[in-house]
């Protein structure tokens, strides 16, 4: 892969607070999201007038209050000189909130951006919410007839992952109850009572070979974070948590190619990560924690896979061996995961990038990976069709050391 | 043959009427490119390898195997009276991808196995159907 190029401005993490996730019936989406702002705009000591940007995560269909961001940006009286926008990209749509803010300061157009997201959903009944978003998961003239949902395309790379690789559902419990025990560790988590692999495999079933605890819970959720340039970031906190790292790809399939194709292999994934490594100057045995976005079991298993940090059919093998739990060798969804975090996907993505960033603070109480200086995120939408990778540092890029040994690719590869 | 139908149709185009005309003559029809010959399912007014728009309907044999599948016992409030079903990855003969119904149990279904498209479920219901055959 190509370094991509890399213009503009350095951009960091200074702040980011979210609320616990769960089922908010009685708070309306600004009053959720209000409080994640609060906490995070007081841990910093920013002048507003900095602020040159908020992107907002598109919020579901069922707020009432349409172009939320212009309405939020109103609501904190901020007058904004380069842009106020809301992004919409399912369950990308956390991810390309950071990202659009990020490109703000990049550009120079602001010194510091807000990144807001809120979804709100667990007040319309499940058959209600799957009537609509069976919609966004397929074509709508020859896949939505069936009868189609999000989860069915997981289940479908499950079957035959499982099929391929002489794995059991016993195997893919394993990640649901390393996942709820790391929840069990989060004050935020959704779900934190223990979980044992007999509860997984007695579950109901819901696509089969999934069931119950295989795939994700409905739930709320709302995030707030401050980015700003790398030299103004690092003069108003003692730990900024850098972008070094930025991958994407779509891979022009929306759920299904037309042509056979892997079932057992996320294309998108693998070539963002690429893509990401690349524009870190790291390589995937250079991660310290990876918060990725797994709606189900099969996911993470499939997804370690398609980040390099395993080989192909692997990446079951070693959750059950316990290398992607809390203490192994490369810890995955240290926050407990869309499993048992819990999942509010217009901002999935932003609780990830949220956890990493405790993570590299040294912030994660119970859950500290020891040592943690480089992190990564991921997030996707389709069935992996498209999958935006983010690498967060300690130190910027080009800044060398490290406890670990790792070094930050200059700034310019070629020099 | 009346069935009763999805309880989520597709929407009436010229692509779905033609397709549909295709099924209820026994037909599992779709679009081919005139320029550079890529079959794609669902039929389309564009290649999307090659971006022409010359576009011709083929009619394909309505057998494959089946790639992949899932029971779904959790379903869109629409679709709760028929839940459970089996939706299956189909690869037909043709080199064509394709997401369907599948007659059959799940713990009786394994990856690979052959199918035949069910032309009368099919037409019946306007989504594809197919069946387990014995064939190798």
């Amino acid at each position: 892969v190509d370094t991509p190029s890399r213009v503009g401005h350095d951009v960091a993490i200074v702040s980011s607070a979210v609320v616990p996730v769960g089922r908010y019936h009685d708070e309306l989406e600004h009053e959720m999201l209000l409080r994640p702002f609060v906490e995070a705009w007081g841990a910093i000591e920013l002048d507003r007038s900095e602020i040159g940007a908020v992107v907002l995560a598109n919020p579901r269909p069922y707020a009432a209050q349409r172009y939320f961001a212009t309405f939020i940006t109103a609501y904190l009286g901020l007058p904004v000189d380069g842009v106020v926008v809301e992004v919409l990209g399912n369950g990308m749509t956390g991810g390309l909130a950071l990202d659009a803010a990020a490109d703000q300061i990049r550009l120079g157009r602001a010194r510091a951006a807000l990144v807001l997201g809120v979804s709100r959903e667990t007040h319309v009944p499940s058959a209600e919410h799957m009537d609509l978003v069976m919609r966004s998961v397929g074509d709508v003239d020859f896949h939505t007839p069936l009868g189609v949902t999000p989860v069915a395309w997981y289940a479908l790379n499950a079957t035959r992952y499982l099929s391929d690789y002489g794995y059991t559902r016993t195997d893919l419990a394993a990640i649901a109850v390393k996942n709820r025990m790391h929840a069990s560790l989060n004050p935020i988590a959704q779900y934190g009572a223990p979980l044992t692999i007999e509860e997984v495999l007695d579950a109901r079933p819901v696509a089969r070979p999934l069931h119950l605890y295989d795939v994700p819970p409905r739930s709320d959720g709302a995030v707030a974070m401050v980015l700003a340039e790398a030299t103004l970031a690092e003069q108003i906190v003692a730990q900024p948590v850098h972008l070094v790292g930025r991958g994407f790809h779509h891979e022009g399939v929306h759920q299904i190619a037309d042509v056979p194709a892997s079932l057992t292999r996320y294309i998108a994934a693998e070539r963002a990560a690429e893509i990401a490594y690349a524009d870190a100057g790291i390589g995937p045995d250079q991660i310290d924690v990876a918060e990725v976005y797994a709606p189900c079991t099969v996911v993470e298993a499939i997804l370690s896979e398609s980040l390099g940090l395993f080989r192909e059919g692997e990446g079951l093998r070693a959750a059950t061996r316990g290398e992607t739990s809390l203490g192994g060798r490369i810890p995955i969804s240290t926050d407990g995961g869309c499993l048992s975090r819990g999942h509010p996907p217009m901002v999935t993505p932003l609780y990830n990038v949220h956890e990493a960033r405790l993570q590299l603070c040294g912030q994660a109480d119970q859950r500290q990976v020891h040592d943690a200086e480089i992190a990564l995120t991921t997030c996707e939408l389709g069935d992996y069709n498209a999958a935006l990778v983010h690498v967060l540092a300690t130190r910027r890029r080009g800044e060398a050391g490290g406890g670990n040994g790792w070094r930050l690719a200059s700034a310019d590869p070629h020099t | 043959m009346n069935g009763p139908g999805s309880p989520y149709p597709p929407r009436d185009s010229a692509i779905v009427r033609r397709f549909l005309a295709h099924l209820a003559e026994s037909e599992l029809a779709t679009t081919r490119c005139v320029s550079c010959g890529h079959t794609t399912f669902p039929p389309k007014h564009l290649c999307p390898r090659c971006w022409a728009t010359e576009l011709e309907w083929v009619v394909l044999t309505g057998e494959g195997c089946l790639a992949s599948f899932t029971e779904l016992h959790v379903v869109p409030g629409l679709f709760a009276t028929e839940a459970p079903y089996v939706l299956g990855v189909v690869d037909l003969d043709e080199g064509v991808r394709c997401l369907a119904r599948v007659m059959g149990c799940f713990d009786e279904l394994s990856c690979g196995q052959r199918l035949a498209l069910d032309f009368e479920r099919s037409a019946a219901q306007s989504y594809l159907v197919f069946d387990v055959t014995d064939a190798p």
